[in-house]
């Protein structure tokens, strides 16, 4: 099998889809257990989209479905217009794939997985895979069990980019890496792929790391999206209003201020009230403001992603 | 995919080969001493059965070559069974148990396609050893004045080799069905001696597999070992046909 010929490049249509993966009410089960749980999602051509979630909560077993490793057991989905059940192989022709495990043989030397990659894909550019190799300063005559783990997601994201991905899926592609090793394969590589006009999907429960590089997310819980937005949009849309009161609010003031529009959550400590908006934060200031009980400070606080993870975690254990 | 399936079996390659030439010369150097033994006090206490067995297996040295080679029951048949279990049991497991299935699987290559490259490239590796063994056994027994047969020890290599294409097939459809390596390991070895039980039932030699995994008549140049070819090569192919469509449907 030194050529491929499993299917012909010609033969593959070409899409110019809106959508780089298209979801629908995906379903994956192990055994009685939902891990993807009516899944519905849009990644955008182009995006950089960040699949955020806690552990187990189906982001791996959304991507193993995606490339076919696993069967969904309802639902559909279509990766770059191609069907994920009945169009995997064509699928698999256009995208990159580096996984959360070191899925490298331990045996090559990094020219003879170059190689093996080669030999293995439909369309290949030594010349990018060269590039990036010298971009990481990778030593080529070593053995893949002689890289560290850094070095090792180093050469797989160089291996994926050889086959001129349509779409670079990422499962995890830092998890177990120092700082430093983390901001040059994200920082430097994502942007520079996505500059390329690339999609990339990829996951991590590393919130810094995606909002440094994610112009989407698409945060996951227990199977089911909780939310999917651009992530500008997703950050102007939701603020916090710290509020010190003179004095420690009654109950019966809380309950008014959660039942205002746009507030998601209130939280009190002490004379201190933490309020979570959804939509316009300066109105709602200026009807607590208006409010019969005295304020010696109210601030508006932008929220990272971080924080808004948090909100949306704690919101979906709330409603459980 | 062949050049890393070939960078990844070649110390299996290499010590089969070893093993291979070391069993190849102690057998043609063993045969004096093996009638030797068999006129001894010792000898004379086995059972009878036994007994005649072993008179009927050193009655020429050709006889004995081919038994000590190609019989499963003995050292050439076992190793070489052993080495196609070894070589079949990782041939998926071991990419599971790796992670390297994921990076396998991401390629836009047929399951099929994958799992009958690696099954070939073993199947290809276990020729050659079969092959360089009996390569061995010619030349030594020719420069111990025992010219073999050529044409016969082919036609037993080509048999030999099914038999070791159904272990490897065993071992690669346990590698399917478990994510760990011990196990098809040790479940091919098991179905291997289960599938020679009747062999010692009385009337039980027609149902014995092994019993068509080597023919002295077609060794000796007697005769063509059609039936055997055929049941061989049918036996070979069961368990691949099972492999494949579970492999198809198997979730990573």
């Amino acid at each position: 099998m030194s050529t491929m010929t499993a299917i012909k490049q010609e033969a593959l249509p070409v899409t110019s889809e809106a959508e780089a993966i298209e979801i629908n009410n995906l379903v994956v089960s192990y055994g009685d257990k939902r891990a993807v749980d009516g899944l519905s999602l849009s990644v955008p051509t182009g995006s950089v989209y960040g699949f955020l979630g806690p552990n187990g909560a189906g982001k791996t077993t959304t991507i193993k479905t995606l490339l076919g490793f696993r069967q969904p057991n309802g639902g559909s989905a279509k990766v770059l217009g191609y069907d994920i059940v009945t169009q995997s192989l064509a699928l698999r022709a256009r995208v990159g794939y580096v996984s959360e495990v070191n899925s490298m043989y331990d045996y090559l030397t990094i020219p003879q997985m170059a190689d093996f990659c080669r030999a293995t894909s439909l369309r290949w550019e030594q010349a990018a895979v060269d590039r990036y190799l010298k971009m990481f300063g990778l030593p080529l005559k070593a053995k893949v069990k002689q890289l560290s783990k850094g070095m090792k997601s180093q050469l797989a994201f160089s291996l994926a980019m050889g086959s001129q991905p349509d779409l670079l899926i990422l499962d995890e592609p830092t998890s177990g890496l120092d700082p430093i090793a983390r901001h040059d394969l994200l920082n430097q590589l994502v942007g520079e792929v996505a500059a390329s006009g690339t999609t990339v999907f990829f996951s991590s429960h590393i919130l810094s790391e995606v909002e440094a590089v994610a112009d989407w997310v698409g945060i996951i819980n227990a199977g089911k999206l909780v939310i999917s937005s651009e992530l500008d949009q997703l950050k102007s849309s939701q603020k916090v209003l710290k509020l010190i009161y003179a004095e420690a609010p009654p109950s019966a003031e809380l309950d008014a201020l959660h039942a205002l529009p746009g507030v998601v959550r209130v939280d009190q400590e002490g004379r201190s009230v933490r309020i979570t908006v959804h939509g316009d934060v300066n109105t709602l200031s200026n009807i607590v403001q208006a409010r019969p009980y005295a304020l010696r400070d109210v601030e508006i606080v932008d929220l990272n992603l971080e924080d808004i993870f948090l909100e949306y975690m704690k919101e979906g254990n709330n409603g459980r | 995919m062949v050049a890393k399936e070939m960078i990844e079996a070649r110390w299996k390659l290499f010590g089969g080969a070893l093993l291979a030439t070391l069993i190849a010369t102690l057998t043609d150097f063993t045969y004096s001493n093996t009638k030797e033994m068999l006129n001894s006090a010792a000898a004379s206490q086995q059972p009878g059965s036994i007994r005649d067995y072993m008179v009927q297996m050193t009655s020429s040295f050709d006889t004995f070559i081919w038994n000590s080679w190609f019989s499963m029951s003995n050292n050439g048949g076992l190793v070489m069974v052993v080495l196609a279990v070894i070589l079949g049991a990782g041939l998926i497991a071991g990419e599971v148990s790796k992670g390297s299935i994921f990076l396998l699987l991401s390629k836009p290559l047929s399951r099929e396609r994958v799992l009958l490259t690696k099954y070939v490239v073993s199947a290809a590796i276990l020729f050659a050893v079969v092959l360089f063994g009996s390569l061995v056994l010619l030349l030594v027994a020719a420069l111990q004045g025992h010219p073999q047969n050529t044409l016969g020890m082919l036609i037993s290599d080509l048999l030999f080799w099914f038999a070791l294409l159904f272990a490897l097939g065993l071992a690669t459809l346990f590698s399917v069905i478990f994510s760990d390596v011990l196990r098809p390991l040790a479940l091919a070895l098991v179905v291997m001696l289960l599938v020679a039980i009747p062999g010692f039932i009385p009337g039980g030699q027609a149902w014995s597999l092994p019993t068509y995994w080597t023919s002295l008549p077609a060794y000796l140049g007697q005769s063509f070992p059609l039936k055997e070819f055929a049941v061989a090569i049918i036996a070979a192919a069961i368990p691949m046909l099972i492999a494949l469509p579970l492999f198809r449907r198997a979730q990573y």
